[in-house]
C-alpha cells in the first residue's frame, strides 16, 4: 500500500540512561569477564594460567572498583543512592542490583586481597619505607589457596549474579524490542569476556611483560568467545528474519531501514570477524591489536544498545537524533570513567609493580620490566 | 572532570535537583479554588483571584480567564471565560452569577466537560509577553542612526514635549513637531487642495481593532485631525474583504459574512484555514471539531497546502484539495459555470427584486440579480445601472439622481419594465436586450445574466486547467453545495491575498448570493455585532465633542477615484490622462501597503512628515516592503519623525526615533469585539488584571498609548482631552484624564445598550471575580447608578447577548438587509487609474497581474521562476508571539513545504537546506518534503523569520538585552516579496483594485544547498 | 507504603481522547505546562501532527500523547525505590522526594510518556493533574481543550462520560500488545498511529539544556 506519514509536529526525548550507564556496564562487564579469567589461575591454581590470570585480576579490580561510580553518577539523584537500601522492591531488577554489587564488589576485594597476598608479603619482605604498610596489608600470611578458593566461589556467586542482572534488567524492558530478548544477557556476557580479554591483552603488553604464553592463551581465548558471540548475534538475527518471534522481529524492524544502524550492523560484524580471524591465524604477536579490536567491540556494542536503543522512539517516527553532550551528561562522563579506571590501573601497578608471580624473597621492584616502571611512572 | 557533577549533586544531598512544591505534583500552584464535588460549594484560594478579560495573543481577542497570583502580581495560567461565545459553546446564560460559572467549568456533576471553556496553545503561552524580557517598560529614543538598536531612555515628559515641539532632536537637524504639524488650513499642494491640510502629514499605521481604536482614532483623526489613519486590513485579509464588499455593497466598511458552522451542512473554505488559524480562530475550530463529530457538518477545504484545518480521523466529514495559488477565481467560475448549466442556482431568493418581495418570498434576503445593466459601447452610462429615472419615471435634481431615490429597473415577469421597488414578487432573471426610454433603446441585461456570461467563458475543462482542480471535481464541488440548500457555505480569507484576490473573493462570495443563503441558520451569518461602546450614549458622547476635527483630504493611498484629482485633471489637460503616477484605489478603504512605498519612499500624492505605529508591524508583515522601503525608513530626512507606540520591539519600530511603552494583554482597558461569526451581540471587556509592568507616573498612572495620548493633547491643546472634555447625556462635562475616564464611560454606554441595561453586580461576584482591584477607581469615576453595572460587564468579562437569541426559526436574528451585489455598479464603472480600463462589475476569472493589468507569468515566466510561494498561518504562534519560548519550544520554527515530487526531481529531503529565490530577494531554509503541499508550491508557515522581538538585542541605556537568536530561527515569507515592475517608483505587489499586498503566488525558485545538520 | 494508599479507590480516573475532534492547537500541550511548571523543552503531553497520504489522498492526523495511567503499568515495577507507584483511583505518580532519579521507569514505559525532569533531576510525567482533580476541577488539558478532544472521567461511574464512550464507541488504545491496559482510551485511532509510527520523523530537536540547568 502506498502509504506516507510526515510528522509534522512532535518532540523528542533525550536519552535518561546517560553515557554514564555504558560506562558502567562496559566496566562492571568487563569486571566480571575479567574475574572469570582470574578463576583457572587463581582460585583453581592452575599455573600455566596465572600469568594471563594475574592480569586478568587487575581487570576485574580496576573496572570493579570504577563501575558503581559511572553508575552513582548515572542516578540523577546520586545523594538518593541509600533509598535503595530502605525498601524491599523484589520486582525491580535494579533493585536487586543494588544488593548484587556491593556482594560481589566485596568478594572480589575479598579475593583479589587473597590472591595478591602473596604478592604484598613478598613486598614486605623488601626494604622499604612502605614494607611496613605491605606487611600490614599483607596480614601476615602469603599464599593460601584455600582462601583463595573459597573467596573465589563467593565472588564467583556474586559475579554470576552481576552478570545475570545487569542483563536482565535490560532485558526485561519489553517497551523496547531491542533489549527485550533473552539473548541480551548472554551477549552482555560474551562480549564482556572478550573486552576483558582484549583488555589483558593489551594490559600485557602495556604493563605487563608482553608474555607471548598470555598472548597466545588470550588469543585463543578470545577466537572462542568472539565464537560465541557470533553464533549469539547470528541466533538473534535468524529468530528476527524468520519472523517467528514477533517481538524479535520488531526489533529488527525497528532499526532495519536506518542507514546507519547497516553500518553499525556491519562494523559490528568486522569488529568480531576480524579478531576473530588474526586470533585464530596469528594468535601470537597480534594480542595489542586484537585486545583493541575486542575492548572497542565491547565497548561498542554497549553503547549501540544503551545510547542507540534509546534513540528509537517508542511511538515516534524514525530516529531521535543523539549528539553527544560534552558536559557531564556526555563526554565528560566518558572520559571521566576512563579516567578513573585508569588511575586505579596506576595505583595498582604503582603498589604492585608487574612481575609474573613474584617468587618469595626476589625484591619486586628488581624485576626489572621497563613497562611496569614506565607506566607506573606516567 | 567528569565527576564533579556528580560530586555536586552528592553535596546537595537529598535533592540534586531544585526542590519542587510538591512531592506529588511539583510545582503546580494550588487550584485556583476548590469545588466540593458532592455539594458544589465553591471554596477560593486565597492570594489568587480568577478573572475573566480578553486575551490577545492573536486578533481573534477571545474572552478569557486568567488566573493570579495577586501578591507576585504574575498571571499563572489563563482558561476560557463561559460567558463568552468566542471561548465555549453552548456559553452561560449571561445572569449566571460568577460562581455557577466556577462550577460550570468544574468537576463537578461533568459540567466542565460540556461546558468547557477555552485558551487555544498561543493564549496559554500569551501570558509570557508580560514578563518577556524583551518587553519596553519605559520611554525610549534613538541615539546613533535609525535602525541601530541602540537606544536611551527619555523621560516621559521630556518624550511628550520632543514629540510635541520637535527641533533640533537627533543634532541632525530639525524636525517638526506635532505643534507645527497640526496645520489644519494650510493646503500641502496649493496645486492640489484635495490633499487637504497639512496635518495630514501625519499618519498613524494600527492593526487589528484592539477594543482602543476609538480611543487613538479621537487623538488621531478628531483631535489632531489627521485623515490618515490606516489599519492592516490591506495585508490582512484585505482582498476577502474588499471582494465580499463589492458582494454586499460597501466597498469601503467591506462588510463580511461567516458560516454558521453550529448549523451548516456543507462549508467550503476556499483559502481560509478554520482551526488551523481563521478568524476567530478559536471559535471556529472549537465548531468545526463539533461539528464534523457529533454533528451535520461536512467541510472541504481548498488549499495548495494541507494543514490543521483537515483531520483525517473525521473521515469524509472533512476533505482537502490542493488548488494552484492564486486561481480561485477560476474554481468558483468553473463551479458557477456548472450551477447555471444544471440549473442549480436558487432562482426564488435571486429573482426577488426587493426586500418586500424576498420576504413574501419566504427568503432572508434579496439582491440585484434582476436589477438591468446598461450594457452598450459608447453609451454615457455603459455598465451603471438603469435606473428609474433614465426611463423617465422619475424627476430628480442632479444631486438625487441616480442616488438612493433612484430606483433600480427590473423587468416584471411579463417583461415589462418595472421600478424594482414595486414588484411583489419575482421579476426576470435573465434578460439580454433593449428597453425604451425616452432617450431611446438602450442593451441592458440583468446582473446575473451579466455573470452567466462571465461564468460561460471558459469551458469546466479551461477553468480545470486554470486552477489544476479537475473537472469533474469542480463539478462535484458545485454539486454538493448546491445540495444542501441554504445550508451550505463558501467562506475565504487569508488565501485571497493574491494577485487577482479582489475577483477571487468576489467569486467565492457570490456563489454564497446564487444559493441565497445569507441571513440563514446554516447558511453565511452576518454575526451580531457589539455593545458599541464609543458612540454617543445612552450614557455619555463618547462619539463627538466639541472643537472635534472632520478630517478632510485625500488619503496617502488614495481610496478615491483618480478621475476627481488636480493630477488627472492636469493629465487630462495634457492630453494624457492615464496613467497617474501611481495606482489609486477608489474601491477600496484606506491601504497601508501605499504608506511606506508610495507615500514614503516616493512622497506620493505628498509627503509624510510624522508616522505613529502603534499596535502593528508593516515592515515584518508585508511582502516585499522591507525592500521597498528600509533605505527610506532609515532617512531621517525623508521622514523626518517616527514614533512607536508597542510593547516590543519589533520589525517596524526597530526604525523608530521613539518608543512609547504599551501595555499589554491582561494590563490594558479596551472593548473589544469579534469579527464575525457569532450570531449573537458580543463585547469583551479589557480590564487591568494585574499592575501594568511599564514605568509609573507621578500621578500613579503607568506609560502606556492613552497616558501618551492624553499628555500629548493636553501639552498641544487639543480638543477632547483633559478637563471637560467628555458630555453626559445631560450635558455635564467630565475630564478625560487617566484611561478609565474613557473606558469605564464607554463600560457604562454599553451597559445601558441593548433592550433593557444590565443588571448591578452583588458583593459575592466582585470579590469572587477579582473585579474588586478596580473597584475603587469605578467608584471615583462613574455615578452611584453607574458603577455596579458596569462592574457586572467587568465581571463577567464583557457584555454577551444570550445564545438563545441568536435565531429565530431557521433565520438569524442580526441580519443584513441590504442587496447584495451580483454586478457591483461601483465595481463595474471604476476605471484603472494606470490604464483607463474599466474593470469588470461581478465576479470574475481574471489571472494575477500587475497594477497596470498585465499577467505576472509575463513579467517573471514559469521558465525562470517554476515555483510559487505561498503562506499559511503557522498553527502555533501568531507574529508578535514568538518571544513566548513555551510555544517556540514546542514549534521552533517553519520548515519550508516542498511537494514530493518536486522534491525527488530536485533531489531533496526532509531536512535538507535549500536556497529560495523570488525577483525580490533571496532566503536559505530548510526543507519538509510533503504530500500536503500542491505541485510547483513552496509553503511558508507564517510567524518566523524575526528580525526584532528579540532575535537581536537591543542596547539600551548602555545595557544590552539578552541574546536568544533562536527567536530568529525560520524565515519570513514577506522577506521574499515582490515589487511591481509595472510600477515606476517604489512598490510592493498589491491587487490592482482592492491594493492589498500579495502574498499567495509569488514567482520563485529553488535549490538545494545541503543534506540535514 | 502509606503513599500508595493515597487516592480514593471509589474511582477510576480516565481519559477518552476522540481525535476527531482534535485540531492540534497543543492548548494542551501549553496549559500542561503552565499548569505544572513543566521545565523548558520538556513535555508531559504533546499533540503529535501528521500528514498522511494513503493512494495519492493526503491529509492531517493529530494525536494527543501522555501517560495513559495504566491498568498495569511496567514504570511501576521497575522502580528501585517505590518513587513511582500507582494511587488507588488510578493515577500513576512519583513521589519526587523518593525517586533516585535511575530513569528506569521511563526506559520501562512503552509511550515515552516519561523524562527526566533537569531541574528536580526526578523522573516526570503527567499526573492527571490530581492536585485540580481533588480540587474538584478538570485537569488543565482537559479544561482548556479548544476541539473538546479531551474527556476526563470516572470509569468507576458507569454514568460517567468516559464510562459510557468506553461502552459505546468501543474506543482503542496505543500498543494493546503491550498488556498494559492503558485507561487513555481513543475514539477515531487510526492502527497506524496505535504503535511505533512508520514515517519521516520530525525535524524538532532538544534544545541544549544541561549547561543551564547544571551551572
Ligand atoms: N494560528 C493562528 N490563527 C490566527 C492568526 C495567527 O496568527 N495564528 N491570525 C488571525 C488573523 S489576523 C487572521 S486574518 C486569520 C486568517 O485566517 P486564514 O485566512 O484562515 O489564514 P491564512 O493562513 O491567512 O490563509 C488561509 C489559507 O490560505 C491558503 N492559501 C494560500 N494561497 C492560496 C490560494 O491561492 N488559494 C487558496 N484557496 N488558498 C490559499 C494558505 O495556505 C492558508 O492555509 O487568522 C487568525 N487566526
Ligand atoms: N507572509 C505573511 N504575511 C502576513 C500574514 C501571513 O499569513 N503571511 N498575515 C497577515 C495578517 S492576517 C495580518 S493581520 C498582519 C498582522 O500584522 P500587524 O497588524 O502589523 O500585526 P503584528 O505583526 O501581529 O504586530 C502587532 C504588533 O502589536 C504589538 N502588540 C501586541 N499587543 C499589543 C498591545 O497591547 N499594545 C500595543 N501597542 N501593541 C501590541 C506586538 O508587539 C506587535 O509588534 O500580517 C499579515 N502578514
Ligand atoms: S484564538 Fe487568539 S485570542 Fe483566542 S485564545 Fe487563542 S490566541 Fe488568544
Ligand atoms: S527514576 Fe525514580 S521513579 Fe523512575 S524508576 Fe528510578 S527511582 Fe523510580
Ligand atoms: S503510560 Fe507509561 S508512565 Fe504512564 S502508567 Fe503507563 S507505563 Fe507508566
Ligand atoms: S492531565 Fe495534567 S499533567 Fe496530565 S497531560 Fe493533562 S495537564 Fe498535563
Ligand atoms: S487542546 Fe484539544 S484540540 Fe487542541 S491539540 Fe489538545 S487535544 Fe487537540
Ligand atoms: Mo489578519
Amino acid at each position: 500500500m502506498d502509504t506516507h506519514i510526515v510528522e509534522v509536529i512532535n518532540v523528542t526525548r533525550e536519552v535518561a540512561w546517560l553515557p554514564w550507564a555504558v560506562q558502567y556496564f562496559f566496566l562492571i562487564g568487563l569486571s566480571v569477564g575479567g574475574l572469570l579469567l582470574s578463576l583457572p589461575g587463581y582460585a583453581f591454581a592452575r599455573d600455566g594460567w596465572r600469568p594471563l590470570g594475574r592480569l586478568a585480576l587487575i581487570v576485574a579490580l580496576t573496572c570493579g572498583l570504577a563501575a558503581p561510580v559511572a553508575l552513582l553518577s548515572d542516578l540523577h539523584q546520586p545523594g538518593r543512592f541509600w533509598h535503595f537500601y530502605v525498601v524491599f522492591r523484589p520486582t525491580s531488577w535494579m533493585w536487586w542490583g543494588s544488593l548484587f554489587i556491593p556482594f560481589y564488589i566485596a568478594g572480589l576485594l575479598v579475593y583479589g586481597w587473597a590472591c595478591l597476598r602473596e604478592e604484598l608479603q613478598a613486598h614486605g619482605r623488601v626494604d622499604s619505607r612502605l614494607a611496613g604498610l605491605y606487611r600490614l596489608a599483607a596480614l601476615g600470611g602469603g599464599r593460601d589457596d584455600r582462601l583463595i578458593r573459597a573467596a573465589g566461589l563467593f565472588v564467583l556467586a556474586g559475579a554470576a549474579l552481576v552478570a545475570l542482572y545487569t542483563g536482565v534488567e535490560v532485558a526485561v524492558v519489553k517497551a523496547r524490542p531491542l533489549w527485550h530478548t533473552p539473548f541480551l544477557p548472554v551477549q552482555f556476557l560474551t562480549t564482556a569476556l572478550a573486552g576483558a580479554l582484549g583488555l589483558v591483552l593489551i594490559l600485557n603488553r602495556v604493563v605487563g611483560t608482553a608474555d607471548r604464553g598470555v598472548e597466545v592463551l588470550g588469543n585463543r581465548l578470545l577466537a572462542a568467545v568472539l565464537a560465541a558471540v557470533m553464533l549469539c548475534g547470528g541466533l538473534w538475527l535468524a529468530l528476527s528474519l524468520s519472523g517467528l518471534d514477533a517481538g524479535h522481529a520488531a526489533a529488527l524492524d525497528s532499526v532495519a531501514g536506518s542507514e546507519a544502524w547497516r553500518v553499525t550492523a556491519v562494523w559490528a560484524v568486522a569488529a568480531t570477524v576480524v579478531p576473530f580471524v588474526i586470533a585464530v591465524a596469528r594468535p601470537a604477536g597480534t594480542g595489542l591489536l586484537t585486545g583493541l579490536i575486542a575492548v572497542h567491540s565491547a565497548w561498542m556494542f554497549r553503547w549501540t544498545v544503551f545510547i542507540g536503543g534509546q534513540s528509537v522512539p517508542k511511538t515516534g517516527a524514525g530516529f531521535y537524533e543523539y549528539a553527544l553532550p560534552a558536559g557531564p551528561d556526555g563526554l565528560m562522563g566518558i572520559v571521566g570513567t576512563a579516567g578513573l579506571w585508569l588511575f586505579l590501573l596506576i595505583l595498582m601497578t604503582a603498589l604492585l609493580p608487574v612481575s609474573s608471580t613474584p617468587a618469595a624473597g626476589r625484591p619486586a621492584n628488581a624485576s626489572g620490566h621497563p613497562g611496569g616502571r614506565l607506566t607506573a611512572a606516567e | 572532570g567528569g565527576f564533579s557533577e556528580t560530586g555536586r549533586k552528592l553535596v546537595k544531598g537529598a535533592w540534586a535537583g531544585e526542590r519542587p512544591d510538591d512531592t506529588i505534583s511539583g510545582n503546580a500552584p494550588k487550584p485556583e479554588f476548590r469545588i466540593d464535588p458532592a455539594t458544589g460549594a465553591v471554596e477560593p484560594t486565597p492570594g489568587q483571584i480568577v478573572a475573566n478579560v480578553a486575551c490577545l495573543g492573536c486578533t481573534t481577542l477571545c474572552g478569557v480567564r486568567v488566573r493570579v497570583d495577586v501578591e507576585r502580581n504574575r498571571v499563572l495560567r489563563v482558561a476560557g471565560n463561559p460567558y463568552s461565545p468566542l471561548s465555549t459553546d453552548p456559553f452561560l446564560p449571561y445572569a449566571t452569577p460568577i460562581e455557577e460559572s466556577f462550577r460550570s467549568l468544574s468537576r463537578l456533576d461533568e459540567k466542565g466537560l460540556q461546558g468547557r471553556s477555552t485558551a487555544c496553545g498561543r493564549g496559554n503561552a500569551a501570558l509570557e509577553m508580560l514578563t518577556s524580557p524583551f518587553r519596553i517598560t519605559t520611554p525610549m529614543k534613538r541615539v546613533g542612526p535609525r535602525g541601530s538598536g541602540r537606544w536611551e531612555p527619555i523621560a516621559f515628559d521630556k518624550l511628550v514635549e520632543e514629540i510635541a515641539e520637535g527641533g533640533d532632536l537627533f543634532g541632525e537637524g530639525p524636525v517638526e513637531g506635532l505643534r507645527t504639524l497640526r496645520d489644519l488650513k494650510t493646503p500641502i499642494e496649493h496645486a492640489s487642495p484635495e490633499l487637504g491640510p497639512k496635518v495630514n502629514q501625519v499618519a498613524l499605521l494600527a492593526s487589528v481593532n484592539d477594543g482602543r481604536e476609538p480611543f487613538v482614532r479621537r487623538f488621531f483623526n478628531q483631535a489632531l485631525g489627521t485623515i490618515n489613519f490606516a489599519g492592516h486590513g490591506a495585508y490582512c485579509g484585505g482582498a476577502y474583504r474588499s471582494g465580499s464588499g463589492a458582494a454586499f455593497g460597501d466597498l469601503k466598511a467591506m462588510p463580511h459574512a461567516k458560516p454558521d458552522l453550529q448549523n451548516a451542512e456543507f462549508v467550503l473554505f476556499i483559502g481560509t484555514a478554520p482551526s488551523n488559524a481563521g478568524n476567530p480562530f478559536k471559535r471556529q475550530a472549537m465548531l468545526v471539531a463539533k461539528g464534523r463529530t457529533d454533528g451535520v457538518l461536512n467541510y472541504v477545504v481548498v488549499d495548495p497546502v494541507l494543514t490543521n484545518a483537515d483531520n483525517r480521523a473525521a473521515g469524509e466529514r472533512s476533505n482537502w484539495i490542493p488548488i494552484r495559488p492564486g486561481t480561485d477565481g477560476a474554481l468558483v467560475m468553473g463551479m458557477m459555470r456548472w450551477m447555471f448549466e444544471n440549473d442549480r442556482i436558487d432562482s426564488r431568493y435571486l429573482s426577488q427584486p426587493n426586500a418586500k418581495a424576498a420576504t413574501s418570498a419566504g427568503e432572508a434576503g434579496w439582491c440585484n440579480a434582476t436589477h438591468l445593466v446598461i450594457r452598450q459601447k459608447g453609451h454615457p452610462r455603459d455598465g451603471r445601472m438603469l435606473r428609474a429615472s433614465d426611463m423617465g419615471w422619475v424627476e430628480l435634481d442632479e444631486k438625487e439622481r441616480y442616488g438612493e431615490k433612484d430606483a433600480f429597473v427590473v423587468l416584471d415577469p411579463a417583461g415589462k419594465p418595472v421600478a424594482h421597488d414595486v414588484l411583489d414578487g419575482p421579476a426576470v432573471l435573465f434578460h439580454d436586450g433593449a428597453v425604451v426610454t425616452p432617450a431611446g433603446d438602450v442593451s441592458v441585461k440583468t446582473s446575473l445574466t451579466l455573470l452567466r456570461e462571465e461564468a460561460m467563458r471558459l469551458e469546466l475543462r479551461g477553468y480545470a486547467d486554470a486552477c489544476g482542480i479537475p473537472a469533474d471535481i469542480i463539478a462535484g464541488l458545485a454539486r454538493e453545495f448546491t445540495s444542501h440548500g441554504k445550508k451550505a457555505v463558501a467562506n475565504a480569507h487569508g488565501g485571497m491575498m493574491a494577485g487577482n484576490g479582489f475577483y477571487n473573493a468576489f467569486g467565492v462570495v457570490t456563489l454564497n448570493t446564487l444559493i441565497g443563503n445569507l441571513n440563514w441558520k446554516g447558511g453565511s451569518i452576518f454575526g451580531g455585532g457589539r455593545f458599541p461602546d464609543e458612540q454617543d450614549g445612552p450614557r455619555y458622547k463618547l462619539a463627538s465633542f466639541p472643537g472635534a476635527v472632520k478630517p478632510s483630504g485625500t488619503a496617502i493611498s488614495r481610496p478615491v477615484p483618480y478621475e476627481k484629482s488636480s493630477e488627472f485633471a492636469r493629465n487630462n489637460a495634457a492630453g494624457k490622462p492615464y496613467p497617474a503616477k501611481a495606482p489609486w484605489y477608489p474601491a477600496a478603504p484606506q491601504l497601508t501597503t501605499e504608506y511606506l512605498t508610495s507615500g514614503l519612499a516616493d512622497g506620493y500624492p505628498y509627503r509624510l512628515k510624522a508616522l505613529f505605529l502603534w499596535n502593528s508591524n508593516p515592515v515584518y508583515g508585508i511582502p516585499g516592503l522591507r525592500a521597498a522601503a528600509e533605505a527610506a525608513l532609515k532617512d531621517p530626512k525623508t521622514l523626518p519623525l517616527i514614533v512607536s507606540i508597542d510593547p516590543f520591539i519589533n520589525e517596524s519600530s526597530a526604525f523608530a526615533d521613539y518608543i512609547v511603552p504599551d501595555t499589554v494583554l491582561y494590563e490594558t482597558w479596551g472593548w473589544a469585539s469579534p469579527w464575525g461569526g457569532v450570531p449573537t451581540k458580543t463585547s469583551t471587556a479589557r480590564w487591568p488584571v494585574v499592575e501594568p509592568r511599564t514605568q509609573a507616573l507621578p500621578d500613579g498612572l503607568h506609560v502606556q498609548m492613552e497616558t501618551f495620548l492624553i499628555a500629548l493633547a493636553k501639552r498641544l491643546g487639543l480638543p477632547g482631552f483633559g478637563a471637560d472634555a467628555i458630555a453626559d447625556m445631560d450635558g455635564k462635562l467630565h475630564p478625560l484624564d487617566r484611561p478609565e475616564d474613557w473606558y469605564l464611560r464607554g463600560g457604562a454606554n454599553i451597559a445601558w445598550l441593548g433592550k433593557q441595561p444590565v443588571a448591578d453586580a452583588d458583593d459575592r461576584d466582585i470579590a469572587l471575580s477579582g473585579v474588586g482591584r478596580v473597584m475603587p477607581v469605578l467608584q471615583a469615576t462613574l455615578k452611584p447608578e453607574e458603577w455596579r453595572k458596569v462592574a457586572y460587564i467587568l465581571v463577567r468579562g464583557g457584555r454577551y447577548q444570550n445564545q438563545a437569541e441568536g435565531f429565530e426559526g431557521d433565520k438569524a436574528v442580526h441580519k443584513f438587509l441590504k442587496p447584495l451585489q451580483v454586478y457591483n455598479e461601483a465595481v463595474g464603472t471604476a476605471k484603472s487609474s494606470i490604464t483607463g480600463r474599466r474593470w469588470t462589475g461581478t465576479a470574475t476569472w481574471m489571472e494575477p497581474v500587475f497594477a497596470d493589468g498585465s499577467p505576472v507569468h509575463k513579467h517573471h515566466t514559469a521558465e525562470d521562476w517554476p515555483f510559487q510561494l505561498v503562506s499559511s498561518k503557522s498553527m502555533l504562534v501568531s507574529a508578535y508571539t514568538i518571544a513566548a519560548g513555551r510555544l517556540r519550544h514546542l514549534h521552533p520554527d517553519n520548515p519550508v513545504g516542498i511537494n514530493a515530487e518536486d522534491a525527488r526531481r530536485l533531489g531533496i529531503e526532509t531536512g535538507d537546506r535549500i536556497r529560495i529565490a523570488t525577483p525580490g530577494g533571496m532566503q536559505d531554509a530548510t526543507a519538509i518534503v510533503r504530500h500536503g503541499v500542491m505541485r510547483g508550491v513552496l509553503a511558508v508557515e507564517h510567524g518566523f523569520g524575526h528580525r526584532e522581538y528579540g532575535a537581536r538585542p537591543h542596547l539600551i541605556g548602555g545595557h544590552s538585552q539578552p541574546s536568544v537568536p533562536e527567536i530568529g530561527a525560520g524565515i519570513n515569507l514577506n522577506d521574499l516579496g515582490i515589487a511591481d515592475p509595472s510600477r515606476a517608483g517604489a512598490s510592493v505587489w498589491v491587487d490592482p483594485i482592492a491594493g492589498t499586498a500579495v502574498r499567495q503566488g509569488i514567482p520563485a525558485k529553488l535549490e538545494r544547498l545541503a543534506a540535514s545538520a | 507504603g502509606a503513599v500508595s494508599a493515597s487516592g480514593d479507590a471509589a474511582h477510576r480516573w480516565a481519559m477518552v481522547v476522540d481525535v476527531r475532534k482534535c485540531v492540534g492547537c497543543q492548548a494542551c500541550t501549553v496549559a500542561c505546562i503552565m499548569e505544572n511548571d513543566v521545565p523548558e523543552n520538556s513535555f508531559r503531553t504533546i499533540v503529535s501532527t501528521y500528514e498522511v497520504t494513503e493512494q495519492g489522498k493526503a491529509g492531517s492526523y493529530m494525536l494527543p500523547r501522555l501517560c495513559n495511567h495504566c491498568e498495569d503499568p511496567p514504570c511501576i515495577p521497575v522502580c528501585p525505590t517505590g518513587a513511582t507507584y500507582q494511587r488507588r483511583d488510578g493515577i500513576v505518580v512519583v513521589d519526587n522526594s523518593v525517586c533516585v532519579g535511575c530513569a528506569y521507569c521511563v526506559q520501562a514505559c512503552p509511550y515515552d510518556a516519561r523524562f527526566i525532569n533537569h531541574e528536580t533531576q526526578t523522573a516526570d510525567k503527567c499526573t492527571f493533574c490530581v492536585h485540580r482533580v481533588e480540587a474538584g476541577l478538570l485537569p488543565a488539558c482537559v479544561e482548556t481543550c479548544v476541539g473538546g478532544a479531551r474527556i476526563f472521567g470516572d470509569l468507576k461511574d458507569p454514568d460517567s462520560t468516559v464510562s459510557k464512550l468506553v461502552r459505546e464507541q468501543n474506543p482503542k488504545v496505543l500498543k494493546p500488545e503491550m498488556g498494559t491496559q492503558p485507561r487513555v482510551f481513543y475514539i477515531g485511532l487510526d492502527p497506524k498511529m496505535q504503535g511505533k509510527v512508520d514515517g519521516t520523523p520530525t525535524l524538532w530537536r532538544p534544545a541544549p539544556h544541561a549547561d543551564k540547568e547544571h551551572a
